[in-house]
């Protein structure tokens, strides 16, 4: 049963990040009250026409970049007509024959092996209003109606769920950094539709389309349980029919929605209202200076500045750590040292207060100090903890805040000595356990020394002059 | 009865200036012109807040040739506040909430909306009957249509109810019915006055324009009308000029072709010997007059089919009773929603172009007709272009005949496009177009002189026209 090939493809709509919407001067934003973001083009009123807002083409340059596409240079837009109370013209304007975008890839490892998943192309549409039943009622909200969707189109070359799910991993973190997009499938700014077949030969079977899956996790799930289904209906004697299904992910189940009857017919046109656009490499180039560094420039990157794989996938994790360790590298400093305060006591402090980097005080100058003493050990891991708060809060410098946490500069080795030398006097039996071999009077020892400079010397520092007095 | 505007705008202009009449006077002498010629059914609405914008227009500009002159507005341009039908069922009770770019222009420069102009439902017609509140009378002969779509402007410019109107020309729509009642009405270059606010049929090919009894007043309107627009990215961007300049110059020397279809069979014996004495005259007068050669010309009426109606089904389809306008009672469903109220909302003709236009975008189709169309467009538009290399104008009769019988021409759908045979050209090349009225024939029906000029050349057309303004 296992010898059928599954093939599938792709169809993700994100929502481009920009202020206004596609085709109108209406913020394009989530989350206000409903209808509240709407003017007369985007109710699609009589004699209104489209604008056409050129940001959204630059992201839709850098999306062509970041996907690895070639940049149609002269595009126009068309008419995708169809009735339905969501779609306040009854036509979607979209990009059906010049797409913006075509021929690139997104390159994927699954188990260590690498390959390239191939988009056909990417092209920039408006999304629909947003519906929602009541009884026997629908009502629209058409905040998001014109707000600006990017369509990114697979080949039928995916193999797997495994492949399905890293290449939308990879593809929302692309676009993530390149600004394009939140990629939020909680909130609808990705959505994904998965088209799905098997065959025992190299011809492909007959596809089906589960639409709207709700999570990357869920795709996973919806294709292997539709690969099982399709293999289970042929396996029957069935045949597949072309269809729309869904995946509850209640029930773990695809479940059908409708059966494709004829080829939908949209009767495309070239939309009148928006003259054919020219993209001009003046305006390629301008629009790819604002293009972040990605994800792959930035792990090679601190690769060379000595992070650790680990470090580097958790930095890119946590995009607001993530720029503001880049903004430190214009900073001489130790970055392994800073990669790990930010990942620890700074992060802690984050994600107790609920904070990002950059509503915090703390400045790359006050940063690069911190980092500095840590080098010196005028400040101690455990200082560190004391002054988070103040760090992260006030406008203090860090002298000023040693001062007032009663911070000492114990460096110099002649009083740690004399401090050791008083500890050993104090604790002969604890030194004659340790001469005995017994470790946990190492740790008693220590802990007096730390007592006794009130945790102002550098623990490392200490022990290592402590062993050196004992085994004198 | 005051006589006020039976003068001229000049002439009206002064007495305003001199402080002889107010604007009052002159919104009450329309008014009651208006009512005393209700059988011509020229307007759809009156706008009942006019003397009201009369009394509240402050002092006399004597710089604004239009300061207080009563304006008709056809009813498919959108008034705020001010019902706006198209001549539909469908919209019979829309109040926009929006001006369109031409009202704010006509606001600003102090002219006074009277009323909404009568025309054929959605400028779908050629004789206004199409409307849904009845065809408006031809003044020559109350038997006879106004022509169309524009019909409701041309009958009150032409009978004096009001000295301007706006109308909208898609295939002919402004130039044949001032034609057939003897006005001038002029369809400037595509992208010259912004569409913003009219409600669209054929986008690619309609276009705003002034209505008036002298060519004077047509390029003095024209003049407020134009410039760049930035809702509408099909309007074009050109160096303010007074389009007036030309008027009164020699035409000496000024070279013009006259198409052999423009004077072939299909046109009517005395319209064609008028024409005749027409040319006559230019030659005398020192023009050069040749009759050419143009391919193309007989493909028209057919392209126009092809491009209007497919465009037509798209922009219409916003029409469904969901946001705005007549929605159908007793219904159970989006679906039937949908049928009953655009089968109850729009008219035979509307419905029949409609189902037309989505024949032609639907699947293989829209090769076969719409794009091939498309081509022969551009051929069409090659053809003008070449003929003006050589030439500064082209003329010939606007229309085949004189206004024909109301109840004549509904029961042939193709031939009452050959009503617009001779001036649907021009619309296909996006080329400004004029009909000036060049007398009567024997049975005291006004005869159209066509006069096409090169894209953005309105200035010369102006210039010939009011040259046998003077005469005919």
């Amino acid at each position: 049963m296992s010898n059928y090939i599954p093939t599938m493809g792709l169809e993700v709509h994100v929502e481009i990040k920009s202020n206004s919407k596609l085709f109108s001067s209406s913020a394009n934003t989530y989350g206000m009250a409903t209808n509240t973001s709407v003017n007369v083009i985007d109710l699609g009123y009589p004699g209104t026409l489209p604008t056409l807002n050129k940001e959204i083409i630059r992201q839709g340059i850098r999306a062509c970049k970041v996907l690895n596409c070639n940049i149609t240079r002269k595009m126009h837009f068309d008419r995708k007509n169809y009735f339905y109370p969501d779609n306040p013209k009854n036509y979607q304007i979209t990009q059906n024959r010049t797409p913006i975008g075509t021929g690139g890839y997104v390159e994927i490892e699954v188990d260590g092996i690498k390959k390239k998943i191939g988009i056909s192309d990417i092209h920039i549409e408006e999304d629909t209003c947003k519906s929602a039943h009541r009884g026997n009622v629908s009502l629209l909200d058409f905040n998001r109606a014109g707000v600006p969707l990017i369509e990114i189109v697979t080949e039928p070359c995916i193999s797997n769920s495994k492949e399905a799910m890293a290449y939308l991993i990879k593809l929302r973190e692309l676009l993530f950094y390149a600004n394009i997009s939140d990629c939020k499938m909680e909130e609808g700014s990705m959505r994904c539709d998965a088209n799905v077949s098997i065959s025992k030969t190299e011809k492909l079977g007959t596809r089906t389309e589960i639409k709207n899956i709700s999570s990357i996790h869920n795709v996973g799930l919806a294709l292997d349980k539709e690969i099982e289904r399709q293999e289970e209906v042929l396996e029957n004697g069935g045949v597949i029919r072309e269809e729309t299904r869904r995946f509850d992910d209640k029930i773990g189940e695809t479940i059908l929605m409708r059966v494709k009857e004829t080829g939908n017919d949209y009767r495309y046109f070239i939309e009148p209202d928006i003259p054919y656009l020219v993209v001009t490499d003046e305006f390629i180039e301008d629009s790819l200076k604002t293009l972040p560094l990605l994800p792959d420039e930035l792990r090679k990157k601190y690769k060379e500045v000595g992070l650790t794989s680990l470090q580097i996938e958790k930095l890119i994790a946590n995009r607001s750590l993530n720029d503001y360790f880049l903004g430190l590298l214009e900073f001489k400093t130790n970055y392994v040292t800073a990669v790990n305060l930010l990942l620890s006591d700074i992060s802690s402090y984050l994600n107790k207060h609920n904070k990002v980097i950059t509503d915090t005080k703390l400045s790359y100058e006050k940063l690069v100090e911190v980092i500095e003493n840590l080098e010196s050990r005028e400040l101690s891991n455990k200082n560190i903890k004391d002054l988070i708060d103040s760090l992260m809060e006030t406008d203090k410098t860090l002298e000023e805040l040693k001062k007032e946490f009663n911070i000492q500069n114990i460096t110099d080795d002649s009083f740690i000595n004399e401090i050791i030398t008083k500890v050993i006097e104090n604790n002969p039996d604890s030194v004659n356990d340790y001469k005995n071999g017994h470790d946990r009077a190492l740790k008693y020892l220590m802990g007096q020394v730390m007592k006794e400079t009130k945790g102002s010397v550098n623990p490392k520092k200490a022990s290592d002059m402590l062993v050196k007095e004992l085994n004198k | 009865m005051s006589k006020y505007l039976d003068l001229s705008i000049k002439e009206i202009h002064e007495l305003l200036v001199k402080k002889e009449i107010t604007p009052l006077d002159l919104v009450d002498e329309a008014l009651k012109r208006i009512e005393e010629n209700k059988d011509l059914n020229a307007f759809i609405t009156i706008n009942d807040k006019v003397r009201e914008e009369a009394k509240n227009l402050g002092e006399v500009d004597p710089n604004n040739l239009f300061f207080g002159i009563p304006i008709a507005v056809k009813d498919n341009i959108i008034t705020k506040d001010l019902k706006t039908t198209c001549a539909s069922h469908i919209l019979d009770n829309f109040i926009p909430i929006y001006d369109a770019t031409v009202v704010t222009r006509i606001k600003e420069n102090k002219m006074l909306i009277i009323g909404k102009a009568n025309m054929d439902e959605f400028a779908m017609g050629s004789t206004s009957e199409t409307s849904y509140f009845g065809a408006p009378l031809n003044p020559h002969d109350k038997k006879r249509t106004a022509g169309g779509s524009s019909g409701g402007s041309a009958s009150a410019v032409s009978s004096s109810l009001v000295p301007l109107a706006l109308g909208s020309d898609t295939g002919g729509s402004i130039r044949q019915p001032a034609s057939y009642t003897g006005i001038v009405g002029m369809k400037p270059t595509y992208g010259r006055i912004s569409r913003y606010g009219l409600v669209a049929f054929a986008s690619s090919l309609d276009q705003i324009g002034p209505m008036t009894r002298t060519v004077y007043e047509n390029a003095s309107l024209l003049n407020i009308l134009v410039g760049e627009d930035e809702k509408d990215l099909t309007s074009v961007k050109k160096n303010k000029e007074d389009f007036t300049r030309l008027i009164g110059k020699s035409i000496k020397g000024i070279k013009i072709a006259l198409p052999k279809f423009f004077i072939s069979d299909i046109v009517d014996k005395e319209i064609s010997n008028r024409i005749k004495d027409v040319i006559n005259y230019l030659e005398q007068n020192g023009a050069v007059v040749d009759i050419v050669d143009m391919k193309y010309l007989d493909t028209a009426v057919n392209l126009y089919q092809i491009i209007a109606m497919a465009e037509a089904s798209s922009n219409l389809a916003r029409f469904d009773g969901v946001r705005y306008g007549f929605r159908a009672k007793d219904v159970d469903s989006v679906d039937e929603m949908y049928g009953k109220t655009r089968g109850e909302g729009f008219g035979d003709e509307v419905k029949r172009r409609i189902m037309v236009g989505s024949y032609i975008l639907s699947g293989e189709n829209a090769k076969v007709y719409y794009d091939k169309a498309l081509k022969v467009r551009d051929d069409i538009t090659k053809e003008f272009n070449r003929i003006f290399k050589d030439y500064d104008l082209i003329i010939g009769p606007t229309t085949t005949r004189i206004a024909p019988l109301i109840g004549t021409s509904a029961d042939d759908p193709h031939k009452a496009f050959m009503d617009d045979v001779l001036v649907i050209p021009v619309n296909m090349a996006g080329l400004p177009g004029l009909s000036v009225p060049v007398g009567k024939n024997s049975n005291n029906m006004p005869i159209g002189l066509h006069i096409i000029g090169k894209a953005f050349d309105e200035a010369t057309i102006y210039k010939l026209a009011s040259f046998l303004e003077e005469v005919f």
